[in-house]
């Protein structure tokens, strides 16, 4: 899937190939969601011919994976890791708990109560 | 309320200094002033009481130089207008992570509608909004301990009644030119036309358009980056990569 690759790097956060990857996927996706969502639309749609609702079935199987959403996975700006990322802040735990005790991230304080 | 009174009482001393400054040689007459306080302070009379003392000793005295109106209003509350029928046009929602910011920027705010002609009503503090994050202090095995951390978004509603449109986009433009750091604002706006009739923004969008455009290098404070390489020159900085984090 190299082809979908930039040429130069275009992500400014924490670089590795799966990070890479990840980003890759992304832009993919969004160049074809139109696609996948017509090609969706006609399989489900019983009001047309059966063949041209199979042809669409084939076409949406032909398409590369990188253009599936499901392969979009949140990763972390700072480490790269999958798991335990905040959504808030696109910062696994570990790395959140380091930026917030340095004061980086606007309002986010000790908590006690 | 006691904030108000507080305000009222810095605005006597700056009217006195003033007094003072303009006439070094009949400086007794604010020492005088201020042993009748001392000693009006030990017959409990308050703030209020002494007020009209200094009314005929102002008259009695010719025209002493003063702060001008405007100057003099920033000790005193935001003034404001009342609406002749009370239909909302905008709602201002300010969101900020600190208190100080906020109300500053409120009060800039409501000043900002009064001077627009504007009846503005508020600040209404809205509920915050609590965020809570818990996470390990270290590796997954130490489960046991972790820590919090939070982030309390504090709001506040202005409301604007009985608005013209135009004057209203007038003021959104004003605040954002004018924008203070850490606050988020985001508003609502209604307008209201005949029944069948255009809206006055639909009318006139193609112009808008070229208005905005004209106005939007004018607005913000961030200046746009020419280049790449003015880009890299920026990133590369000591001072950014310094703000970027703790490493």
């Amino acid at each position: 899937m190299s082809h979908w690759r930039k040429k130069t790097l275009d992500i400014g956060c924490f670089v590795g190939s799966r990070t890479v990857r990840d980003h890759t996927k992304r832009l993919v996706f969004e160049q074809h969601e139109a696609e996948r969502q017509a090609l969706r639309y006609v399989i489900r749609n019983t009001s047309l011919p059966a063949r041209a609702r199979a042809e669409a079935q084939l076409q949406l199987q032909q398409m590369s994976n990188y253009t599936r959403p499901t392969q979009i996975r949140n990763r972390c700006t700072i480490g790269g890791h999958t798991r335990g990322v905040f959504r808030d802040f696109k910062m696994s735990r570990f790395n959140f708990r380091m930026q917030a005790m340095a004061g980086v991230l606007p309002g986010v304080k000790r908590a006690s109560w | 309320m006691p904030f108000s009174l507080t305000r009222r009482a810095a605005l006597h001393e700056v009217s006195l200094v003033a007094r003072q400054r303009a006439y070094p040689d009949c400086s007794r007459q604010p020492m005088l002033a201020l042993a009748g306080s001392r000693r009006s302070k030990a017959s409990l009379s308050g703030e209020a009481d002494r007020k009209p003392n200094l009314s005929t000793q102002a008259t009695s005295e010719p025209e002493s130089p003063r702060h001008p109106r405007s100057v003099q209003a920033l000790h005193l509350k935001p003034l404001k207008r009342e609406a002749e029928h009370g239909i909302p046009s905008c709602d201002l929602q300010l969101r900020s992570y600190s208190l100080q910011p906020l109300d500053f920027f409120c009060d800039f705010a409501l000043r900002a509608a009064y001077y627009l002609g504007l009846p503005a009503y508020g600040p209404v503090p809205l509920p915050r909004i609590t965020q809570r994050w818990t996470v390990p202090r270290s590796h997954f095995i130490f489960k046991k301990s972790q820590e919090n951390f939070e982030r309390i978004t504090l709001r506040r509603l202005i409301q604007i009644k009985d608005g013209n449109p135009e004057t209203v986009q007038l003021w959104l433009a004003y605040l954002r030119k004018h924008q203070y750091y850490g606050i988020g604002m985001k508003a609502n706006m209604w307008e209201f036309s005949e029944l069948g009739g255009q809206s006055v923004t639909k009318q006139n969008t193609r112009q808008y358009e070229t208005d905005i455009n004209a106005a939007w290098p004018h607005l913000g404070q961030v200046k746009p980056l020419e280049s790449a390489l003015e880009a890299d020159k920026v990133l590369n900085h000591r001072l950014s990569s310094e703000a970027s984090g703790p490493r």
